[in-house]
């Protein structure tokens, strides 16, 4: 892992290679997210977002545009079908993208370990960098997983995005064994555009 | 003692006597002017602005019709299985703009092959509530025609999740993989 930290993203020129501290610093401090609000984590926003606790001055954004993303915020329980959209959404944002998941569910289903409904695994569909466990985190809990993501992503070892690209057969194994064969073409053929 | 004894036993008397007749309130007005238009029904009151009618369920047309007189909005359609009775309970619930008044107009009908009448031609709103209970229970409007697959993926809506007898831990482990198991604090029970 430590050597591929050191190209953490490809430079057209090596030279580049001598900012890449300046631009950690810079994607640090401008993280701007996408806060797909899924259940109960969605309501823990407000707070963080107005004046008690105020992440604007941490240089975070709500962003409603995911091509222009780097947070995506999955906030509470996930269903398939929402998961499908999660998929969409975060193969549509450019690298480096980080993930930071919120409370028990997404971690193993928390009180919805027996339900139909919710995704037991999250890290089985997507890779996360930050999981905040709690059932629901505070505010301060979640700004505590913030500080830790940008704390990652100084030390370069927020590299889900990588993850996804060097495992993508695996990743796409398991969401090909939940959704079926072909959903992919079939939901996103609209959003994705290599496809 | 004897003395203060009496007058109470009367007291109570009186009060048993009078508490099949429906109270002169606005909802004891509003069922009874309901009962007079469908005698088939059974009507009571639960509490003050909440009424409550039993239905059969070959009736439950020609009732809704007579209480949508009085009842304009309806909230919800909720349904109950009942696995050792073998009947689906279907409850109405209906919202009384005038009168401010909450009923629950309830039916039952067999779980086998489940039928109802739709109530889509007196308030155009039951699609919804007559779709969702088709998807979750197996319910068949006759005369909806929208029923099918609506909120689910459609490898659940063929199972109808919300039926007592779906094996939910067996659904659970065939699709999202059986390393979520429960143990105890001790790590030597299955919980499940």
């Amino acid at each position: 892992m430590s050597e591929r930290n050191d190209d953490f993203i490809t430079y057209e020129l090596q030279e580049f290679k001598l900012f890449e501290p300046l631009f950690r610093w810079a994607r640090k401090k401008s993280l701007w997210i996408v806060a797909f609000c899924t259940g109960c984590g969605g309501i823990e926003m407000p707070p963080l977002a107005t004046a008690r606790y105020d992440f604007e001055r941490f240089g975070i954004m709500p962003n409603p545009a995911p091509r222009m993303g780097d947070l995506f915020l999955i906030t509470g329980y996930v269903t398939p079908k929402t998961l499908k959209r999660i998929i969409i959404t975060y193969e549509m944002m450019q690298d480096p993208k980080y993930v930071m998941i919120h409370g028990s569910c997404p971690i193993n289903g928390g009180v919805y370990w027996d339900s139909y409904n919710v995704v037991k695994q999250f890290d089985k569909y997507l890779p996360v960098d930050v999981a905040i466990a709690g059932c629901m985190p505070r505010p301060e809990a979640v700004m505590d997983g913030i500080m830790e993501i940008m704390r990652k992503i100084e030390s370069g070892k927020a590299d889900g995005w990588k993850r996804y690209r060097d495992n993508y057969e695996w990743y796409k194994k398991n969401q090909d064994e939940l959704f079926g064969e072909g959903w992919r073409e079939k939901e996103g053929k609209r959003w994705l555009a290599w496809i | 003692m004897d003395m203060n004894e009496k007058p109470k036993v009367e007291e109570k008397a009186e009060e048993v006597a009078e508490a099949p007749r429906l109270p002169n309130t606005k909802e004891g007005r509003l069922v009874k002017a309901i009962l007079e238009k469908a005698p088939y029904a059974e009507g009571s009151i639960r509490r003050e602005r909440r009424v409550e009618f039993k239905v059969p369920a070959d009736r439950i047309h020609e009732f809704l019709e007579v209480a949508s007189e009085k009842f304009e909005i309806l909230i919800q359609i909720t349904t109950v299985d009942w696995l050792k009775e073998g009947e689906f309970e279907l409850v109405y619930q209906l919202w009384s703009v005038s009168e401010s008044v909450h009923a629950f107009v309830r039916t039952r009908i067999p779980r086998e092959n489940a039928e109802m009448p739709t109530v889509m031609d007196i308030w155009p709103v039951a699609e919804t509530y007559e779709r969702e209970a088709h998807e979750f229970f197996g319910i068949i409007f006759k005369g909806n025609p929208r029923l099918g697959p609506f909120i689910l993926e459609p490898r659940e809506y063929e199972k109808h999740p919300f039926r007592k007898d779906f094996n939910m831990i067996g659904y659970v482990k065939m699709i999202y993989g059986e390393d979520f198991d429960r143990y105890d604090e001790s790590k030597t029970n299955y919980v499940i």
